[in-house]
């Protein structure tokens, strides 16, 4: 209860700051919203519609004042309720991102525990400079590259090049595959390397060299003297990547990829200054952080009964 | 047994000519291959991009010349894009789009995150260092790519929204970092004594406190040039990104509708080009983490 207020703050100052930027200073839409030779008084119609002749905190207040309620009006742009859009677009989201976020971080927990058992040896050593390799090529490269290998005429041909059909599970993996295989493989340099670290720094601690002593099983010393106690920087990791990736999606999967997700509607609505759609999304990322920030704790606490919750 | 002897000579030799954290550093650091070899790729980069900057080559990157995809020839080394533009002469344009990219938020982000973090750290659980947590939880909280199209636009017209962007989020890793360190170094006997004579605070952050930093900064500003540049690919391919010139971003932004076309020239050079610095930056700044924190768990 107390995590939940010392939220407050930064609720507040993830929404001011990115309502000054995106809606403060964002695109007028005033003259997109009227007929050819307005005049004065549509013109001040449409603003006092949009709420533009009203003072900043007027606005800022009548904001948190949305957010609280969780109602935040009809888009702009296409008039469509944005709790609809939201609903619409964030499974999408949700869909396309997920088997590559698991995915990514199991393998680099997986490779890491590989590497890290074999330190020093070639195997660490093919495992690490292959993460460095994979670490340094762009996430635009791979989108780019896998979708002529795996999706166009002169690749492989096996899946739609773009798009989001999916009304059944075969549909869904065949627009989900390339997009999965190209997070996955962007993201697991930087897993495998973080999580080797994490790993390598416990099993130099002594009661993984008296387990080792005692001749424990080289699985059973890896999973439970070590990867249970090294959960906690893997955990905090994980959790802290979650509300960027709901909420955000991954823009550029969708835009590459043609994919309806609220990452592609939130960033059309900054570039047309749809301010309905933008504090909606900005609002609930921020409360999604505060939630993450709370269940981080608690997991901490399932991990490790020592850490108190006060 | 008498190599390993030499060799036991040879480090306690090399002990004795230099024995700040530094002079070990970089007599680590030039024992180490990958490291090495980074550096020299990134120098020879440098080097391009200074060239480009006085205008020795890469002067003809907007020329249309050619005709439209024009093969490898020695006029052309890379062939010519869809505008009949030497792709050769563009790649290398872009590597001082991207060095000025690099550079420019390195540095910029790296100071405010000294400083801010070098504040929040001395003055630790006071309302300063309170409001410095506080900003930085908020600006990682807002997503990346949202926030710069945001500045974009706040800012808009102005070609340096991409910088100011990268670095209004850059900052807060190297400020998190300074600030442990600080909050550590700050119980040091060598502050306790500087205070006691009676330096002012402000010069026991800036004389004493912060160039015991350096070895933090130095790694965390590779780190975000590496970032700096990848990112700038990625928001020129969505339009976000390099306003005036052209970069390896734009440079694979055209390529999607050649790559579609069958051409694959631009994009191979801009993606090659672009992978060879990251991976030798990457190299680089791992080896200089080993030679400088050790700490450090690596191989």
């Amino acid at each position: 209860m107390r995590k939940i207020l010392t939220g407050i703050p930064l609720i507040l100052g993830v929404t001011l700051i990115s309502f000054v930027l995106m809606v403060h200073f964002g695109p007028d839409k005033t003259y997109d919203l009227l007929g050819k030779n307005p005049t004065q008084e549509q013109i001040t119609e449409v603003r006092h519609q949009l709420g533009y002749d009203q003072s900043f905190v007027v606005r800022y207040t009548k904001y948190l004042k949305e957010l609280a309620t969780m109602d935040f009006g009809y888009s702009d742009s296409s008039g469509e309720k944005v709790s609809s859009i939201l609903v619409r677009t964030i499974p999408v989201s949700l869909a396309l991102i997920l088997p590559g976020f698991v995915l990514g971080n199991l393998l680099g927990v997986i490779l890491a525990l590989i590497a890290a058992y074999h330190r020093g040896h070639w195997i660490d050593k093919i495992i690490m400079g292959v993460s460095v390799m994979g670490m340094s090529v762009s996430f635009l490269i791979v989108i780019i590259a896998f979708q002529i290998i795996f999706s166009s005429s002169k690749g492989l041909d096996l899946f739609p090049v773009r798009g989001w059909d999916v009304y059944s599970f075969t549909d869904y993996i065949r627009y989900v595959t390339v997009p999965t295989l190209a997070s996955i493989f962007v993201s697991l340099g930087y897993n495998t390397r973080f999580y080797r670290a994490v790993i390598v720094e416990e099993m130099g601690r002594d009661h993984v060299r008296t387990a080792k002593a005692f001749g424990a099983h080289p699985i059973e010393l890896l999973f439970k003297s070590v990867l249970k106690n090294s959960m906690i920087p893997i955990i905090t990791r994980i959790m802290f990547s979650i509300p960027l990736v709901v909420i955000s999606g991954s823009l550029l999967l969708e835009s590459y990829f043609g994919i309806p997700g609220v990452g592609k509607v939130t960033y059309d609505a900054i570039i047309s200054g749809d301010q309905p759609i933008l504090k909606a999304v900005i609002g609930l990322t921020a409360i999604m952080f505060v939630f993450t920030l709370i269940i981080n704790d608690i997991l901490y606490k399932v991990v490790d009964p020592r850490i108190s919750l006060k | 047994m008498s190599t390993v002897l030499d060799t036991s000579t040879a480090e306690v030799v090399e002990d004795k000519i230099g024995e700040s954290m530094w002079s070990k550093a970089a007599y680590k650091f030039r024992r180490d291959r990958a490291g090495m070899i980074g550096l020299s790729v990134v120098a020879f980069y440098m080097l391009v991009a200074l060239g480009v900057g006085v205008g020795l080559w890469g002067t003809e990157w907007s020329d249309n010349n050619g005709q439209k995809w024009e093969g490898v020839s020695s006029q052309y080394w890379f062939g010519t894009n869809i505008l009949g533009q030497d792709i050769f002469e563009r790649a290398i344009f872009s590597t001082k789009t991207a060095f000025e990219v690099g550079l420019v938020v390195a540095v910029i982000s790296t100071l405010i995150g000294a400083f801010l973090g070098a504040l929040s750290g001395f003055f630790s659980n006071t309302w300063i260092d309170e409001i410095i947590l506080w900003l930085m939880g908020v600006l990682d909280s807002i997503p990346f790519y949202l926030f710069v199209a945001a500045i974009a636009f706040a800012l808009s017209g102005f070609a340096y929204s991409m910088h100011v962007a990268m670095i209004a989020t850059f900052w807060t890793t190297t400020s998190r970092l300074v600030r442990g360190e600080v909050i550590k170094l700050k119980n040091f006997e060598f502050v306790e004594a500087a205070r006691a004579v009676g330096v002012p605070q402000h010069i026991i952050i800036v004389r004493h406190i912060l160039p015991n930093t350096f070895h933090i900064l130095l790694v965390q500003s590779t780190i975000v040039f590496v970032g700096a540049i990848k990112s700038e690919v990625i928001l020129s391919f969505l339009g976000l990104g390099v306003k005036n010139g052209v970069s390896w971003g734009l440079m694979i932004a055209e390529s999607t509708l050649e790559v579609q076309a069958g051409e694959f020239s631009n994009f191979y050079a801009a993606s090659v080009l672009l992978f060879i610095l990251v991976m030798a930056f990457n190299m680089f700044s791992d080896a200089l983490q080993d030679a400088l924190d050790p700490k450090k768990v690596s191989t």
